[in-house]
């Protein structure tokens, strides 16, 4: 039998079974749909999530004091170790072949006040070189000037949220904000952008590090942030920070230096095994879409009794009835994968306009999955039926016996 | 009709296509178990975490600098008003007060003679194994020195023991914390690891050694815990009172244990309920299936509805007949998904204890209501169908 | 030319055997034109599934052309079916969902014949039959008569040797009836061996040579 004929052939049949063929439809589509649209909703899941946290650029070192043995658990995210890291420490990693620039940080919390409102925001010590590093947009004003580290200045760059929460309509440059007991001028102002790593640069005021250090009555810093020159040059560089830091701190490794990347693909790995368990979830519809097919099959094959009688009196061999009725439930399953796919792209493409800052897009993997399980699940469920036609004994099936 | 004729012509009609039927409960089975095992799946690991964070107790109120935990920093951030260990002393006073931890965290190494190893670094007071309920293997707590004034004595974890001393005993040994020299007076037993915090691999040294070695000035959290005499609520207005008296304003955060609980475990049940949901997708597909047997069999069964009409049957009746049986098919589905997939729970409960996976009864009921209207939608169409059949044609269809 | 020799064929009923062919040997000449008749269950339609490779025998051979077709394959006795066989029945066995016109190519399809090559040996095979006006009707939209002269055009459209009708007028009034003979008869003509099974004795007095089944034996067997 040609190819094309037997299509046409199968394709007459679903046309006269139409309810049937119609419920098979939607029933293989649900679960096309459902593995397309729960691993799309992953995927965007997991972009914004990632987008979020990937604040800083590809080319970033994190610095933070303290060294832990056990590998693969939390960094010592408190920054707290026996010995600080300085001031003078973070200088000197300016000079270590690789690194492009550098910024120290301490982070606290205290309350801002300005014209009687009050407002408990974080304060962040760095200096100029962590708006680059960070990719900071300035709206009004300018960032930190390009100062010694060790000398203190009375200025400050504030989050929108903050500008909008102090100042509300008011013009913020120039205003002078009052930190537990210290005043600083506002010289700039952040476009918003979103939450990094536990850290709203929204409600946030940035101030040069040397004013944190008196204002916190702290030596050490909380982080470091450096800058390589490439990606390539990541690996060594973090080998030589950590050489210099042990030279420095009298032959001991008491600092910890992780890549964006080492914190990021352990999240990575989270969201993308939940992806894959919610596609799995879905394709067990498909399993279910499976067993309805095979019970059609079943079931036609019983409705046809005498006309697979008839096309073996007329010159079906075995091979042409499994074909037909192989076809016919793989046809199902193509035309059910198509409408699901369209029902779970649509959804999709609705969802991204709606949230148009999450990228909610079916992987490709799970694309060919879902319309290769459905395909070999039909196949699967329908290979017994059909077997059953094909090994009917002509003369039996010509009387409707099965 | 009486019921015992109803079922047993629903029954009749159920084996008279035997591997139909079982295929059509099939798909509804398949829906089940996967609702069941997600479900299961979803209560473990909530009654997993819940053991998790209730292992420190629940009358236990935390105190963090800062009004607001940004993003869960809160206490390791400075601050220009921390909290002080003359906070904690003041709490200490407060009546149904029975612990007051203050905590600082830290991480860095610790030596004992040639051996070393770099682990977390907890300064607390002689109360955490009351306030956190650790148990001590060997030796004792921390002492209760005056604030302070404390001596150089330290707590091990279990782990931090083992690589420091292996099988000898270390109580009165001396190991140097960041430099510092304390002696060991205690050892706990081993507590394992709570969200990547490796619990054993810890020095516990007091608080006011850990402040000047890490040298800060404020605490990073205090812990409160509180008599049965009063509610997690009244302790809680009570704390936050007193240090507002104390710092002028309100300018900490106060989380109550069981809140955090509560609000823990409203995340965990929505979060079981929504993969239930998910898994109930392919129920779906189980009732597309119920919906296209049932058309076919009312189909078939033409030329017996129009002899039932007949004979006298009434259409509800005939609606009645079929209804019933799209509702056996998909219960007798229900029952074998909880039965197989309950009993492959027990049995991986019995021989992997460890995994966190709980059957629910709530939810197995949720599931076996659900085949029911599942089989009782699916059905309504076709049963319908068959009920408002004329009977002439239906019986011209012989 | 069709050789049986010592063909059996039992069947079990319950716990009996049915003897529905019994050690029949037969000879057909190509060509020839011969009515099977007998009493009901005397073995006539098993004759004529096993003489149409529908049927196995339990004993004996069956030679089609000098091939003996007891030791063919099943893509094989397929293919024998497709290409020298052709079979009518008395209750058509046409598909519903295909029109008069999709009927008779059927074969063709099975065949693998493309479909530029089909439709001129369709249309000349509907009118040959007067069917061109029916082409597009399906099944239910046609007389028995024409029903039956659809099955006839799908059962020679592939030119076969043999032509095996069983009871073709048994569903049929006594003018389509005489219509369907006046056909098959027609096709005999042209050289098909045409065999017949029926119950009308002045259809099967027609036939050149006259088998008579009795209990799975040829009871007699003349022109
Ligand atoms: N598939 C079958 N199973 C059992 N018995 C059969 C079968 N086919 C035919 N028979 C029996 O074989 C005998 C001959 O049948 P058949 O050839 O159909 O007779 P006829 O066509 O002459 O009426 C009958 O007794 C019939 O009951
Ligand atoms: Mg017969």
């Amino acid at each position: 039998m040609r190819t094309a004929d037997l299509l046409r052939f199968d394709f007459q049949v679903l046309n006269r079974h139409r309810f049937r063929t119609l419920m098979m439809l939607i029933a293989m589509s649900i679960g096309v749909a459902a593995v397309n649209l729960l691993t799309g909703l992953g995927e965007g899941a997991k972009s914004f999530v990632l987008g979020e946290f990937s604040m800083l650029g590809k080319n970033t070192l994190i610095m933070m004091p303290g060294k832990k043995e056990t590998s693969g658990g939390m960094p010592p995210i408190t920054g707290e170790a026996p010995r600080d890291v300085t001031l003078q420490d973070a200088e000197a990693l300016r000079r270590v072949p690789g690194v492009k620039q550098v910024a120290p940080l301490i982070v606290g919390i205290s309350e801002i006040s300005f014209g009687g409102r009050n407002r408990e925001v974080m304060i962040a010590g760095t200096t100029a070189s962590y708006f680059s590093i960070r990719q900071l947009p300035i709206r009004q004003g300018s960032a930190l000037p390009v100062l010694a580290w060790d000398i203190a200045s009375p200025v400050a760059v504030v989050g929108s949220k903050v500008k909008k929460e102090i100042f509300g309509e008011r013009p913020a440059l120039g205003q002078w904000l009052k930190a537990g007991g210290h005043r600083f001028r506002v010289i700039g102002v952040m476009d918003s952008k979103g939450q990094a790593l536990g850290m709203d640069m929204n409600d946030l005021i940035i101030i040069p590090v040397a004013s944190a250090q008196a204002l916190f009555n702290q030596e050490g810093l909380l982080r470091v942030m450096i800058e390589v020159q490439g990606s390539e040059q990541l690996e060594s560089t973090r080998k030589r920070v950590i050489d210099t830091m042990i030279a420095r701190h009298e032959q001991e490794e008491d600092v910890t230096v992780i890549t964006q990347d080492s914190m990021l693909s352990a999240f990575n790995d989270i969201l993308d095994t939940m992806t894959l368990a919610v596609g799995g979830i879905g394709a067990i519809s498909l399993l279910v879409a499976g067993i309805l097919i095979m019970n059609v099959t079943l079931i036609s094959v019983s409705q046809r009794t005498k006309e697979i009688g008839l096309l073996k009196a007329i010159g079906a061999s075995d091979r042409d009835v499994l074909q037909i009725f192989l076809v016919e439930a793989a046809l199902m399953a193509a035309l059910g994968a198509v409408l699901g796919l369209l029902v779970s792209e649509g959804a999709l493409l609705a969802g991204r306009l709606m949230f148009s800052d999450i990228a909610f897009r079916t992987p490709l993997w799970a694309l060919l999955l879902s319309v290769a399980t459905a395909m070999t699940t039909a196949l699967l469920f329908a290979w017994g039926p059909s077997r059953r036609a094909a090994r009917l004994e002509p003369v039996n099936a010509l009387q409707g016996r099965l | 009709m009486l019921w015992r004729d109803v079922f047993n012509l629903v029954w009749r009609s159920v084996v008279s296509s035997p591997l139909r039927s079982v295929l059509t409960a099939l798909g509804i089975a398949v829906g089940i178990a996967a609702v069941a095992l997600l479900t299961s799946i979803g209560e473990g690991v909530r009654s997993y975490v819940m053991t998790n964070f209730s292992q420190f107790g629940t009358r236990i109120i935390a105190i963090n600098p800062g009004k607001t935990v940004t993003g869960g920093m809160g206490g390791m951030l400075q601050t220009d008003r921390p909290l002080t260990l003359d906070d904690a002393a003041a709490l200490t006073r407060l009546p149904h007060v029975e612990h007051v931890v203050p905590v600082v965290q830290g991480a860095g190494t610790v030596k004992a003679g040639e051996r070393s190893r770099r682990s977390d670094i907890i300064g607390a007071n002689y109360a955490i194994n009351d306030a956190w309920q650790f148990k001590l293997a060997m030796g004792s707590s921390l002492p209760r020195d005056e604030s302070g004034r404390s001596r150089n004595f330290a707590v091990l974890g279990f782990k931090l023991k083992q690589e420091l001393f292996g099988n000898r005993n270390p109580l009165g040994q001396f190991i140097r914390v960041g430099g510092i020299r304390f002696r060991v007076v205690g050892v706990l037993e081993e507590k394992g690891q709570m969200l990547g915090f490796d619990l054993d691999d810890i020095v516990f040294i007091p608080v006011d050694k850990a402040m000047s070695l890490f040298n800060r000035d404020g605490l990073m959290e205090i812990d409160v815990v509180f008599a049965t005499s009063t509610t997690s609520a009244a302790m809680a207005e009570a704390v936050r009172k007193e240090l507002i008296l104390r710092h002028g304003n309100e300018d900490f955060t106060v989380i109550t244990q069981d809140e955090m609980l509560k609000t823990l475990d409203k995340i965990l049940t929505v979060l079981t309920a929504a993969v239930g949901a998910l898994g109930a997708i392919s129920l779906l597909v189980g009732a597309v299936g119920i919906l296209t047997i049932m058309t076919t069999t009312v189909r078939e069964r033409t030329a017996e509805i129009g002899l039932l009409t007949a004979l006298g049957t009434t259409q509800r009746q005939i609606l009645l007949l079929f209804l019933w049986e799209a509702i056996a098919l998909a219960m007798a589905g229900g029952l074998a998904g909880i039965a197989v997939m309950g009993s492959l729970i027990l049995l991986t409960q019995w021989l992997a204890p460890d995994l966190p996976l709980t059957l629910s009864p709530f939810y197995l009921g949720i599931s076996l209501l659900l085949s029911v209207l599942i089989g009782l939608l699916a059905g309504l169409a076709p049963a319908r169908a068959a009920a408002r059949m004329n009977p002439i044609d239906a019986l011209r269809a012989e | 030319m069709i050789q049986l020799e010592h063909i059996s064929k039992t069947f079990l009923l319950g716990d009996q055997a049915v003897h529905a062919l019994d050690d029949v040997t037969l000879t057909i000449a190509s060509g020839d034109y011969l009515s099977v008749m007998g009493p009901s269950g005397s073995g006539k339609s098993t004759l004529l599934n096993v003489l149409g490779l529908l049927d196995q025998p339990d004993d004996g051979h069956y030679r089609l052309e000098g091939t003996d077709t007891t030791t063919l394959s099943e893509p094989e006795r397929a293919r024998y079916r497709r290409e020298h066989i052709g079979f009518v029945f008395q209750s058509y066995h046409l598909v519903n969902r295909l029109s008069a016109r999709e009927n008779i190519e059927l074969p063709l399809v099975l065949a693998g014949v493309p479909p530029k090559d089909r439709a001129p040996r369709v249309n000349e095979m509907l009118e040959r039959l007067s069917l061109t006006d029916r082409a597009t009707h399906l099944p239910n939209q046609l007389s028995g008569g024409q029903r039956q002269r659809v099955a006839i055009g799908r059962a020679i459209i592939m030119k076969p040797q043999l032509l095996l009708a069983d009871e073709p007028t048994g569903n049929l009034d006594s003018k389509s009836g005489a219509d369907v003979v006046t056909l098959l008869e027609e096709l005999n003509q042209q050289g098909i061996t045409l065999l017949v099974v029926t119950h009308d004795l002045a259809l099967g007095q027609r036939a050149r040579r006259r088998i008579r089944m009795v209990d799975g034996r040829i009871d007699s067997d003349g022109t």
